[in-house]
């Protein structure tokens, strides 16, 4: 064995074997479900033409759904496919759907907000042990210098409330929790501080709105950042309308971002947009004590009040 | 009542959100009442502290406003019965967002001001332009504004100071 595969080996965080008995059950169970004619098609992954990828992929024949994988390289949010914005999809008739913990919180999300009925969908949860990173090199297998940000203090491997679930979880190491770091960094800085770092970050964005198009739970179809009439938010790729962008961004979606933290991926200049939606997240949670996505609820907290909430900060 | 002018090196731009059932009543009354308060406020009417959308306070930032005053019904007088809890939370919210990403909350002030309190309207106005004018301009939006990134380096000709300042 040469140095390099056993300094691999040493870092891998969950073995082969793993993998290959998820896609098998994923792919049982879609094979199962086509055949009875069960749903129309399965929403999953299978493998991308180079190495270490994956793509997404609707399954509408058994022979289909024998191709379907999961594999560190299945990162995308499947729950995007189930919004408005993919119609032709959803059109189809009763789908299934392969879906990760923290997908599972968009899709629980997307039924609060009637978007989609359960009976409508069936899930395959995955037991989940965690998906590449950004950049991370995918020569490489699942490790803690490739694994996601999210995965690192994932709350949901074992999936709640799925009609079925792909695998068994192996058991986890327990890695540093880099995001919470950088969050509790952030938060001890004085305002300036913060404002020249977000000012930094922001004014790099080129508004490609790939973070938008990626994320499940933006399926306005007008959105506010789009319209020029009046203009609220500046639509050029200019520093002011930038902080803009970013700021409606995050507060549309405070108390409904499950997580998945498909914009931070997407964003092609690495701008660290799930430190926003977790701060969000974690304000919205102490402040209501609600958290978005764990199962589906009919009211927001942004969508609902109570008589005695605070109100220290209005005079 | 008589007060004495001062004239003041920063003239602090005061943008007032109210809804007009309540505040913009209030403060009409103050009006009425011939109370005196600080000119330094643009008053911007709505139906209900419900329809004042964040990106409003945000707009009004990058616009040149120093301070914001967003006020509306006490909880229970609203015209439309929630709005003004519904409000309640979004700008809870709101406010951890801005604090965030380093904005200076104490330029941001939320109050209620019934259509009884043209005293209370002319207390607020009167405290936010004092507190504002202790902190001078709001340079931080202004500077986003002016600021053009992908040219290369910032553009601060005379031009599009004096363009700015007009605003
Ligand atoms: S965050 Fe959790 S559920 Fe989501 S991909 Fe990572 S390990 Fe899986
Ligand atoms: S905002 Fe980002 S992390 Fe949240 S649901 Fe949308 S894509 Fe996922
Ligand atoms: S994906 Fe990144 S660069 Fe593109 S609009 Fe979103 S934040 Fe800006």
């Amino acid at each position: 064995m040469n140095k390099t595969a056993r300094k691999h080996d040493s870092a891998v965080l969950v073995d082969e074997g793993y993998w290959s008995s998820v896609s098998q059950a994923i792919q049982q169970e879609a094979v199962r479900l086509l055949e009875q004619g069960a749903v129309a098609g399965v929403v999953g992954y299978i493998a991308g033409r180079r190495t270490g990828t994956a793509m997404p992929v609707v399954a509408a024949t058994p022979d289909e759904a024998r191709q379907l994988i999961f594999s560190p390289a299945c990162v995308n949010n499947l729950a995007l496919y189930f919004t408005k914005a993919k119609k032709e999809v959803s059109s189809k008739g009763k789908l299934a759907i392969v879906a990760k913990g923290c997908d599972l919180r968009a899709l629980a999300g997307l039924m609060g907000e009637s978007q989609l009925k359960r009976e409508d969908v069936y899930i395959i949860g995955i037991a989940c042990a965690g998906v590449y990173g950004a950049h991370a090199d995918r020569s490489q297998p699942l490790c803690d210098a490739t694994i996601a940000r999210k995965c690192r203090e994932c709350t949901v491997h074992e999936p709640t409330g799925a009609d079925a679930v792909a695998g068994t979880l192996p058991a986890l190491q327990k890695l540093e929790p880099l995001e919470a770091q950088e969050l509790a960094r952030l938060e001890a800085m004085t305002p300036q501080e913060r404002w020249a770092f977000w000012k930094e970050h922001f004014s790099r964005c080129i508004r490609c709105l790939a973070c938008r198009q990626v994320c499940p739970f933006c399926f306005c179809e007008q959105c506010l950042c789009d319209r020029n009439r009046p203009q609220s938010v500046e639509t050029t790729p200019r520093p002011a309308g930038n902080t803009a962008w970013h700021i409606v961004r995050a507060m549309h979606l405070a108390g409904r971002c499950g997580g998945c933290a498909e914009c931070e991926r997407v964003c092609p200049m690495d701008i660290p947009l799930n430190l926003l939606n977790r701060k969000m997240a974690k304000e919205l949670k102490e402040l209501y004590d609600y958290e978005a996505g764990l199962t589906p609820q009919e009211k927001g907290p942004l969508t609902e009040y109570k008589e005695d909430d605070d109100e220290s900060f209005i005079k | 009542m008589h007060v004495d002018k001062v004239k003041h090196d920063f003239e602090p731009k005061i943008v007032a959100l109210v809804c007009t059932w309540c505040t913009y009543a209030g403060a009409d009354l103050a009006g009425t009442s011939r109370m005196q308060y600080p000119p330094n406020v643009r008053v911007v009417k709505f139906p209900c502290t419900g329809r004042i959308d964040p990106v409003f306070i945000l707009r009004a930032f990058q616009k040149g406003a120093d301070g914001v005053l967003v006020s509306g019904c006490h909880p229970g007088d609203c015209h439309y019965m929630a709005g003004n809890f519904h409000a309640r939370r979004r700008f809870a919210a709101f406010r951890k967002l801005l604090e965030f990403v380093g904005v200076d909350l104490s330029r941001l002030q939320f109050s209620w001001v019934s259509a009884a309190e043209g005293g209370k309207w002319v207390e607020m106005v009167t405290e936010l332009t004092e507190r504002v004018r202790q902190l001078g301009p709001l340079t931080e939006f202004r500077e986003l504004e002016l600021a053009e990134q992908w040219s290369g380096s910032t553009l601060t000709t005379p031009e599009l100071k004096e363009a700015y300042q007009a605003i």
